[in-house]
């Protein structure tokens, strides 16, 4: 199978590798894996709470040109995105944008469900810091 | 291909001989004993087992050589040659069918097959409901789970990359040594779960409703999966060691 120059470009030089403290209160961390494949994605973000804009993305993914390709697209697009629009983003897109093959869909579904298990962990962690305020709003 | 087409049972196939019309079975009339055309029957029935996934091995095998020696070319020497073929063609699906039914793993994963579950599908919808509702999607891998892998993926890097520049790091070969341990152990516990599975499957085939069985279906396949998980990461261990 041969890959689109886009998932080659994202493969030799990935953006955003790396990892945040993971104990931060503007950081949310989500980790996925395919169990089709054995591929494990993390990806993270960090938060601006007053505006509630991710001004920042980090991802390690062990996996397949695709997964790595994927991941490394979805920290692009978060970045500079508030939590709201963020949500939006469907692995549709990123099928489209990186020209995956059928047998390759399930990397952009992970890259997905990642972006959506990084902002629930940060927005837990909202929820836990300020209880006072989920109180408030109750 | 036959043996793959779902949800065909054995009142699907031709019941009359060709030879002599009278009643017939999946593999030789019943009353003349010719060897009959191969139907697309799924392997199950193909044995004359009921779609169960605690089977009596010694009864399959017995079946198995009994067949394999009827369906033998050298007893259709003097048959015509459609005959001949069809014996060809039993033969072949006999040995597809025992393979498949014999080995517990792939006797599950068939029966998920027949029953028309698809773990790719199945992880697709799941997303689309989670962006549509807002609610988190339950992954497939536990989440403790996933931190070992990641860890252990992390350690595995580091082994790789020491190896390249000739260095050894005793301490680190040590914590994948450990992390390999602890993933046999549930790859083996994942095993005993299936089979506590299979007896829920069987009796819910016995007495289930449908829900019931979409129940266990989706159990056996969370089972599956989370040790396809675990047997690749003891592969790229074992890999990663020698390599």
């Amino acid at each position: 199978m041969s890959y689109s120059d886009k998932v080659i470009d994202h493969y030799n030089n990935p953006r955003n590798v790396g990892s945040m403290d993971k104990k931060d209160t503007d950081v949310g961390t989500g980790l996925v894996g395919a169990p089709e494949c054995g591929d494990v994605m993390k990806l993270q973000i960090k938060v601006n709470p007053q505006t509630n804009v991710i001004e920042d993305a980090k991802f390690k993914t062990f996996g397949c040109g695709s997964a790595i390709a994927s991941s490394s697209l979805a920290t692009e697009w978060v970045k500079g995105k508030t939590i709201d629009q963020a949500l939006e983003i469907k692995n549709t897109e990123i099928v489209k944008e990186l020209a995956l093959p059928p047998v390759k869909i399930h990397c952009s579904v992970l890259a997905e469900d990642a972006i959506r298990a990084a902002i629930g962990d940060w927005k837990k962690k909202q929820e836990t810091a300020n209880p006072a305020e989920v109180r408030a709003a109750q | 291909m036959p043996g793959q087409s779902p949800a065909q049972s054995s009142t699907d196939v031709t019941p009359s001989c060709w030879s002599c019309g009278t009643m017939r079975a999946v593999h030789f009339c019943s009353s003349c004993g010719k060897v009959q055309p191969p139907v697309p029957v799924d392997y199950f029935t193909f044995f004359g087992f009921p779609r169960k996934l605690n089977l009596d091995t010694a009864a399959l095998e017995k079946e198995f050589y009994a067949l394999s020696r009827r369906l033998h070319p050298d007893g259709f020497g003097q048959a015509d040659d459609r005959e001949r073929a069809w014996s060809l063609e039993q033969s072949s699906m006999l040995n597809d069918a025992y393979r498949t039914l014999k080995d517990p793993i792939k006797r599950t994963e068939y029966l998920l097959r027949l029953e028309g579950v698809e773990l790719e599908e199945q992880s697709k919808q799941a997303t689309e409901k989670a962006r549509a509702t807002g609610e988190l999607k339950k992954q497939v891998v536990p989440p403790d789970l996933l931190e070992e892998v990641f860890e252990l993926n992390m350690h595995l890097e580091e082994l790789r990359a020491q190896k390249t520049l000739g260095e050894d790091d005793p301490a680190l070969l040590e914590e994948i040594g450990k992390a390999k341990l602890s993933l046999e152990e549930k790859f083996d516990a994942l095993f005993n779960e299936l089979k506590i599975e299979w007896n829920h499957w069987d009796q819910a085939v016995d007495s289930g409703t449908g829900d019931d069985r979409r129940k266990v279906l989706d159990t056996m396949l969370d089972v599956l999966n989370r040790r396809n998980y675990v047997r690749n990461l003891v592969r790229d261990v074992n890999e990663a060691m020698e390599g």
